[in-house]
């Protein structure tokens, strides 16, 4: 079916550009109006959430044209799916998903970014979204960590491309590693056995790829009889999460983000963050944790012929509400000694850190700037360091803290866990 | 259609290579019409050099802002004014805010009301331009459209820089009159085609006493917004009538006295809209609303500047609404549903519910006048579309109309629409046949209904003023580059 089921859709924007902001009741001043990093950077309507769906319809009607100046609409995208929230605050339609088949028919159609390609050969040849040096399970070396795959657990840890290979970024799995320790859990990883979860792919519009990541992935838990799977990366989290359930590849596999992990340890006395960790922070939702990260609905139906715009039997649509909003913030509110101040920019109307889409690798320098107007929000919080959970984030976030030389620090909720509970 | 090279390359060298684009795959996205090119302007130097190249080249263009709405003649060069998005002033002392066209209301209302002030946003949506123009639910208390206008900098439709009123003879944005050129009957054109030819680079609105919070203070996650509490000296109540009459009685009588902060004359199917999060939802509230109203009715807000004169202004309201045998419907009283129709109907940020959620799009026929005049042609209006509703082409909202009192009900606006799936071409064709019956019915009634075509028929009936304005616009647009129809929202 792809872009056509999204025909009536893409039919019912009504060029209001509420997509361009956050939801017009929570704009609260001049600044940080802007939802959609798109439109704010390249500013014609079309690199907004409607823009590509007015284009999507008219394509769809008159056949599809590839120029160079429609190649950079799809890609400069980081599929936040901010537009559709915002949009959906008023209006019954789909937003994100017209726009994510679009992208997938211009990868079907041969219309790829070379940027994109070359990942995505090296997902093909080495299972990974990044490039690696070493093995994908040398992080663990010496923690003597369950092999998911051998033994018998409770939780499957899967790590993620980034996260395993990036060595700024196995801290975050080695203090995952020692929360779920400390805390007494029955866990285990695949280690070098371990492979990419398919999310950024899809994201990019190689939706094949995915899949065979997803199938993957699936076969090597069933095989392990695992009935847990916890990520401590938002992407990897959607993918297992919802885009798994959307393909109907997940079955009744429980899936949790490490802050919803950590949070129910938390509260059920398993975990007990004592250590003061004297820091005023701002809290950053990342977007496939958030808004994107509610669960998939299965749904199948048709239009209601008539007057409105409704459906037989009616449809549910995924507005953001029920993103993981308040367990990363629950966590922060139980570290003593952290003073939390939120952003104007938040939750499900959050602004994205720019990484998402494959614009960090087909377009670094937009991705940057993403990355920096979120810098410039959270500073002017007066905190000392932006929190996140998700290692994409992180990586983009430093990399704007650096070029700007702004003294904000940057934190993954399990850093600061994993302090407070030494 | 194609802009030659030399012309586009006129044009890259004022706004740069980034800034204009003729590709066509861009076009659906700015209303689906072939235009020789999108070009984004920066500022009023920007501005000007583009309207002085459409001249010399014989083209026509059209300034647009966050642009939902616009007829656009194919062929002309689209002016997306999205880069003009400066707040440059806003005045505390005068009480006046000046901004560029693409700054939203949702903005510039939030910088207010930090301040204790607030404006008139359009009932279109506070997501529309914050620059100019408009009617909607806060005009009881802030008038509306051009009442509101004062100093313009206004780039003529040859490309000249003309400031009016008192930023004519100094820096200052104070009035649209003088000391300077008072040009208001030309800027301000209220009468169709209802644009100024030319862009309005930056134009001052007049502000006025918000005795609201700083922000509201919502809780929850979208789209299920609420507030967590109902701010001090603020109430929400939404009344129906037993007729037409008794409606208007107490509308006049609560504008005489001066109690109310807004009054929205919404049917129930637009309450209905407006606190629900889906249209399965809408239709069934609006069902069970319509059972407990007895008539007609209106939403109205009450804002009190200190305890005693929100107790005062209760108390007034209770005397008129009984002595108009008013009944409050119930479910508005429940704080969660108050709070959040307070919010949104202050901040107007539920126009697309009320409009284009239900099946994609609406037509509409406001008609400016007295209230009570124009309220018994709505009447008729309304029931024009009945038929509709009964073979399925528009949405049932029992043959509503809407309207709303301009300064206490001084003035008035009816409004009237029907809400219907483009995609369905009998709907379609149904709903243009009722819009241009009943815009001939306030026509021939003599009542003052915003059509675009034909001025001329309505100008007769208006001092010949089609005559005049063709003469000006003439003067104006020697070359005939500004195009008539839509409007800059």
């Amino acid at each position: 079916m792809g872009l056509e089921q999204y025909q009536g859709d893409m039919a019912m924007c009504c060029r209001c550009s509420a997509c361009k902001f956050i939801p017009m009741q929570r704009v609260n001043g001049y600044q940080y109006a802007n939802v959609c990093p798109s439109i704010a950077r390249y500013d014609y309507h079309s690199y907004s959430g409607g823009g590509r769906l007015n284009i999507g319809a008219a394509m769809l009607k008159s056949g599809f044209n590839y120029t160079d100046k429609l190649l950079d609409i799809v890609y400069n995208c980081q599929m936040c799916g901010a537009c559709g929230v915002s949009c959906n605050y008023a209006m019954d339609m789909e937003v994100l998903e017209p726009i994510n088949e679009f992208r997938i028919k211009c990868v079907e159609d041969g219309q790829t970014n070379p940027a994109l390609d070359k990942v995505i050969n090296l997902l093909r040849k080495q299972g990974s979204m990044v490039p690696t040096k070493g093995k994908r399970g040398d992080w663990a070396s010496g923690l003597k960590l369950k092999d998911a795959t051998k033994e018998k657990v409770d939780v499957f840890y899967h790590v993620g491309c980034l996260t395993s290979y990036d060595k700024d970024m196995q801290k975050l799995a080695k203090a995952t590693a020692k929360i779920l320790q400390k805390a007494g859990v029955n866990f285990g990883i695949a280690g070098d056995a371990e492979t990419c979860c398919g999310g950024r792919a899809y994201q990019m519009g190689y939706k094949e790829d995915f899949l065979n990541q997803a199938k993957k992935n699936m076969a090597m838990i069933k095989k392990a009889g695992v009935k847990t799977v916890v990520t401590a990366c938002a992407d990897g989290y959607q993918a297992f999460k919802v885009l798994y359930d959307k393909y109907n590849l997940k079955g009744d596999l429980e899936v949790l983000h490490i802050s919803e992990y950590i949070d129910k340890l938390i509260k059920d006395g398993k975990l007990k963050p004592r250590k003061k960790v004297d820091s005023s922070v701002t809290y950053h939702d990342p977007c496939r944790l958030g808004r994107l990260g509610e669960p998939w609905i299965h749904w199948k139906g048709k239009k209601v012929p008539g007057d409105r715009f409704v459906f037989n039997p009616p449809k549910v649509y995924r507005k953001g509400t029920h993103g993981v909003y308040e367990p990363p913030r629950d966590i922060l509110k139980s570290i003593p000694g952290i003073n939390l101040t939120e952003m104007i920019r938040i939750k499900e109307y959050s602004w994205c850190c720019g990484a998402g889409g494959g614009v960090n690798e087909s377009n670094p320098g937009f991705a940057q700037w993403t990355a920096k107007e979120r810098i410039e929000e959270a500073v002017s919080t007066g905190a000392e360091a932006i929190v996140t959970a998700c290692p994409w984030c992180e990586k983009t976030f430093n990399e704007a803290i650096r070029d700007t030389g702004s003294g904000l620090r940057i934190f993954d909720i399990v850093e600061l866990i994993e302090k407070a509970i030494q | 259609m194609a802009l030659s090279k030399d012309i586009y390359s006129a044009f890259e060298d004022v706004v740069g290579a980034e800034y204009i684009c003729d590709d066509p795959v861009i076009m659906p996205s700015y209303h689906s019409t072939e235009f020789a090119a999108v070009i984004l302007p920066k500022n009023t130097t920007e501005v000007q050099a583009i309207v002085k190249l459409c001249n010399k080249y014989k083209l026509q263009f059209r300034p647009v802002c966050t642009g939902w709405t616009g007829m656009f003649p194919k062929g002309i060069i689209y002016l997306d004014m999205r880069r003009m998005n400066r707040i440059i002033e806003i005045n505390e002392k005068n009480m006046y805010a000046v901004v560029e066209p693409y700054v939203i209301s949702a903005q510039l209302q939030a910088e207010l009301m930090k301040r204790g002030l607030h404006f008139n946003v359009k009932g279109a949506g506070t997501n529309c331009s914050a620059m100019l123009r408009g009617h909607g639910h806060l005009d009881q208390t802030t008038s509306g459209d051009d009442r509101n206008h004062l100093a313009i900098e206004w780039v003529t439709p040859e490309g000249d820089i003309v400031k009016s009123g008192s930023l004519g003879s100094s820096d200052e944005w104070f009035s649209g009159d003088g000391p300077g050129p008072s040009i208001r009957s030309i800027l301000t054109s209220a009468v169709p085609p209802g644009v100024t030819p030319g862009v309005f680079t930056k134009a001052a609105t007049k502000i006025y006493h918000w005795p609201g919070p700083s922000r509201f203070p919502i809780q929850g996650v979208s789209p299920n917004y609420s507030l967590s509490e109902i701010p001090p000296n603020f109430m929400a109540r939404y009344f129906s009538f037993p007729s037409v009459e008794k409606m208007w009685e107490a509308e006049i009588k609560i504008g005489e006295s001066e109690i109310a902060f807004e009054l929205m004359g919404f049917n129930v199917s637009m309450v209905a809209a407006n606190i629900t999060t889906s249209n399965e939802e809408e239709a069934e509230v609006f069902e069970r609303l319509n059972k407990e109203v007895q008539g007609p009715g209106f939403f109205l807000i009450i804002a009190g500047n200190s305890t005693a004169d929100f107790e005062y202004k209760k108390r007034v309201l209770q005397h008129i609404i009984s002595e108009a045998d008013g009944k409050s419907l119930e479910p508005v009283e429940d704080p969660k549903i108050e709070g959040i129709l307070l919010c949104q109907c202050i901040r107007i940020s539920a126009s697309i519910r009320e409009t284009f959620r239900a099946g994609g799009a609406f037509s509409s026929i406001p008609v400016m006048s007295q209230r009570d005049l124009t309220i018994k042609w709505a009447v008729g209006a309304g029931k024009a579309k009945e038929p509709l509703i009964k073979k399925g082409l528009i949405v049932d909202d029992g043959g509503a109309f809407f309207g709303w009192g301009v300064e206490q009900g001084h003035l008035g606006k009816t409004e009237i629409f029907c809400r219907f799936d483009p995609q369905n071409p009998e709907a379609k064709k149904a709903v243009e046949e009722w819009h241009k019956e009943q815009s001939k019915r306030a026509f021939n009634e003599r009542y003052f209904a915003l059509l675009m075509p034909p001025s001329d028929e309505i100008g007769k009936g208006l001092s010949n003023y089609h005559v005049w304005w063709d003469k000006i616009k003439k003067a104006l647009d020697p070359n005939g580059v500004t195009p008539e129809g839509g409007a800059l929202v």
